[in-house]
């Protein structure tokens, strides 16, 4: 059993496994530059998989996994969904980690799923989409029960041109969060911080007054490592826009040429020259964020509230001494960076789905997958042989057979959570009632992207370059290696190397949008 | 290269057409051996040759949903904005001064190595020593770049502490883009030398002894025998190797210089073999990037060929 399932890994990993029903499989393992090229081309002009009339309705999914074991194609947990939904269900999993290589590879070869999972919306979907490679949804969402109530803020960040090509799997939109030692706080005789200034004392104090009360110098404030994303969710409290905002005359300008992008950047400056973050953060590996957090090294961290959870498991210690905050005030009030919103989102091929009946018959079955009793399906499995319910609680039982625990294996990856997650979970524990409190509670300050929608043909032909050239000067600048003579000169090169046509291609799309009254599902201004 | 037609090549086409004649029967009689050649002939065509045609993606817009046959052709557009592209001159500088340095520095390193391990006596502690400078080899790039880290932050890096303790101060050898280009050859050199012994200790094995008792008798020391027999005797593998090297030079090696890669150094660290991955992979451009690596080919190609070519006007074998 191991080894079989060890060998299948090996397979799957050079990407030419059976799947579950032996159907012909293509090469995807693409590495260098060149080689996926020729990959394409020996694929192209497969059969194209017809939808078949009849009931109950075949449906294929392709979309990403983390194991590789996933029970028979016909275990209890795929029949009772199958029951449920009046389908006959043909999963494709595809490892995560080579899941984009992947769907660029079925996408040139045409043989494509009824339901294909799309990871980022990045250029090669995006002209797939503008070419009308897969049915635009935006029109249909409003007949479907559950599709009906999804969340407007993320059918905009992941449209394209303000249209929907999508169902998106959910995620928390106000998940950012400040993560601190409230038991410092305490030690410190500091009220829980409310504003910026409030924030900065808590950084200074956590450095230089000793907060672990152990007579050594030897904590500081906040942790950050190369990962950017603490700088983009503190300078949303400064009343930086996310991603975009609008000038005085209406036009829409990136983040970085706001007068507020500056005043954080002098705030993050002040941070790094007084020690209040740890030194060496710009080559800081993510993977090692929570250590000095756990260690008690550091006071805050700044991130997704739910990694509280993960310092909770790390080390139990910690459980009481956590808090959870979700923003402090600045001048433009109480704002958080809401994240993107979505895991991913399923889109629905017309090569495979060519007519509108049969596009009914997959989207009922999308939304179907948001009932209670198949979001329990996905996430839990058959009550009764993968958990019982104790109390309104899962617990899992038969953790020791791997058949049974198997069967639902990756199955949450087909769960979209709209309009919310309904399955049963497991008892939370303070840390989690407290993060699930805290990201509620974000969700009605959550500043949206107001261009997650828009489209520029530069951006996604050079948008890595552009993004590099503001993100290394913003860290140069942070730790001083650049002044604001140096800010300046990168934001002119920012634009002298596309940037200017970015802006004017969002705008031109902006415009286009909203003279084509696309704008319905659009969060915009 | 025009050959002038002389006595001793007439001779040697003459002669090369009485072979062919007799090719098939040549043939029939190694016909194992051919059959021994057919499953490396058929890896090479399979998984070299073939997907080469890949290469024809440079002068397309290619997407990937339409397909190799569907994409739109642009003929040179690809180069034109690759060369025009104000990033060209910062990678090509960047590109070839790693390299340089690893010419510099890291390449005479297994040499010098080669040349220590040959002059040790005690068969045990050469075979020793052989074993512990082979095993860095094997260690992943991405473990060494984490040592890397572990030994060089200034927040808990063990050497910033002792410089710390013994200097009161820190050098911020990670961040520091002056500091980039040395710690990549530290790390090859550190990785690679030993491995890169093999060659050399090989072709050192072939010495004949008697030349060196010839020496001997002669009255030439240690350094005399090093410098008039054994440097001669590898002299064309060092050729050979640095040949193949410089066909190299736009090769800095992904991995390692996209781990080493950080905000502040990226100025210095971005090279082609990066780029290619940005562009290509990140942002699913992959004719241009395709383009890239094909320039890069391209250049590698010609500076083999060149290199040879001055090599046997040096009197060198070369490697065709």
């Amino acid at each position: 059993m191991h080894l079989r399932s060890r060998l299948s890994a090996m397979v799957r990993m050079m990407g030419m496994n059976g799947s579950p029903t032996g159907k012909k499989r293509r090469l995807l393992a693409v590495t260098s530059t060149m080689v996926p090229a020729i990959a394409l081309m020996l694929v192209s002009n497969g059969p194209s998989v017809a939808a078949k009339d009849g009931q109950p309705f075949h449906i294929t999914i392709m979309t990403d996994a983390f194991n590789i074991d996933h029970g028979a194609p016909d275990n209890p947990v795929i029949q009772a969904l199958e029951k449920y939904t009046n389908t006959q269900i043909t999963i494709e999993w595809v490892p995560n980690t080579n899941y984009e290589d992947k769907v660029n590879a079925t996408l040139a070869s045409g043989d494509l799923p009824q339901v294909m999972l799309i990871l980022n919306k990045d250029g090669s979907f995006i002209n797939a989409a503008k070419s009308g490679a897969f049915w635009d949804l935006t029109p249909y969402l409003k007949n479907y029960p559950n599709l009906s109530q999804a969340n407007p803020t993320i059918l905009q960040n992941i449209s394209v041109d303000g249209r929907v090509y999508g169902i998106y799997r959910s995620r928390p939109l106000g998940r950012n969060a400040i993560i601190y030692r409230k038991d410092w706080l305490k030690n410190l005789h500091l009220p829980v911080p409310k504003t910026i200034d409030d924030f900065y004392k808590m950084l200074y104090d956590f450095t230089y007054k000793d907060p672990d009360k152990n007579g050594k110098n030897d904590t500081y404030g906040m942790v950050v490592t190369s990962y950017t994303g603490p700088w983009d969710i503190i300078q949303t409290w400064f009343g930086v826009p996310n991603g975009w905002g609008f000038d005085k005359t209406g036009k829409l300008i990136p983040a970085q040429l706001t007068p507020e992008y500056m005043n954080a950047l002098n705030f993050f400056h002040k941070l790094y020259v007084q020690h209040l973050v740890n030194k060496d953060f710009a080559v800081m590996p993510p993977d090692q964020w929570n250590t000095p957090f756990i260690n008690g090294q550091a006071g805050v961290i700044v991130d997704a509230a739910d990694r509280a959870n993960q310092i909770v498991k790390a080390n139990p210690k910690l459980a009481d001494k956590i808090g959870i905050l979700g923003a402090v005030r600045g001048p433009e009030g109480l704002r958080t960076l809401g994240t993107s919103g979505y895991a991913g989102f399923y889109v629905i091929p017309r090569k495979s789905v060519p007519t509108l009946s049969d596009l009914q018959k997959v989207l009922a079955f999308l939304d179907k997958l948001n009932d209670k009793y198949a979001q329990n399906l996905l996430w839990n499995g058959i009550e009764g042989r993968q958990y019982k319910l104790v109390k309104g609680y899962v617990q899992p039982i038969n953790t020791n057979n791997v058949t049974i625990h198997n069967e639902v294996n990756d199955l949450n990856q087909l769960l979209m959570g709209i309009p919310t997650n309904r399955y049963y979970t497991t008892e939370p524990t303070p840390t989690s009632k407290l993060v699930n409190q805290v990201m509620a509670q974000n969700a009605k300050i959550v500043v949206p992207n107001p261009a997650a929608g828009l489209y520029s043909q530069t951006y996604a032909q050079q948008g890595t370059q552009l993004d590099n050239i503001l993100n290394d000067a913003r860290i140069k600048y942070i730790v001083g290696q650049i002044d604001a003579n140096g800010w300046k000169n990168a934001i002119s090169l920012w634009r002298k190397s596309g940037g200017d046509q970015y802006i004017k291609e969002i705008n031109e799309d902006y415009q286009w949008v909203k003279k084509h009254g696309h704008l319905k599902y659009l969060a915009l201004k | 290269m025009s050959i002038p037609v002389t006595d001793s090549t007439m001779k040697a086409h003459a002669e090369r057409q009485v072979k062919a004649t007799s090719a098939w029967q040549r043939i029939r009689r190694d016909k194992w051996l051919y059959i021994l050649l057919i499953p490396g002939s058929l890896y090479f065509l399979v998984f070299k040759y073939i997907p080469m045609w890949g290469v024809l993606i440079a002068f397309q817009n290619f997407e990937p949903w339409q397909g190799f046959f569907h994409s739109p052709w642009i003929g040179f557009t690809n180069f034109r904005l690759f060369f025009e592209n104000p990033d060209f001159f910062r990678l090509l500088r960047n590109t070839l001064l790693l390299s340089l340095y690893n010419i510099v520095f890291f390449f005479p390193a297994p040499i010098v190595l080669a040349l220590l391990l040959n002059e040790v006596r005690k068969a045990w502690f050469k075979r020793t020593v052989q074993t512990m400078v082979y095993l860095p080899h094997f260690v992943s790039m991405v473990i060494v770049a984490a040592l890397t880290y572990v030994f060089l932050t200034t927040d808990t890096g063990f050497i910033n502490q002792l410089l710390q303790h013994w200097f009161g101060r820190q050098v911020d050898f990670l961040t520091n883009p002056a500091w980039f280009r040395p710690i990549i050859v530290l790390q090859t050199i550190w990785k690679e030398t030993g491995w890169g012994t093999i060659l050399f200790l090989a072709a050192l094995a072939g010495v004949d002894v008697e030349l060196y008792e010839a020496a001997i008798v002669d009255g030439a020391n240690r350094w005399q025998q090093l410098w008039h027999i054994t440097l001669p005797a590898i002299r064309s593998t060092i050729v050979i190797l640095l040949i193949l090297r410089m066909g190299s030079v736009l090769d800095n090696g992904f991995e390692q210089v996209y781990l080493m890669t950080n905000a502040l150094n990226r100025d210095v660290a971005d090279v082609f073999d990066t780029y290619v991955y940005f562009v290509g992979i990140t942002q699913g451009s992959f004719s241009y990037s395709t383009a890239v690596g094909l320039f890069k080919a391209v250049v590698g190609a010609f500076l083999i060929w060149t290199s040879n070519y001055v090599a046997k006007k040096f009197g060198q074998s070369g490697i065709f």
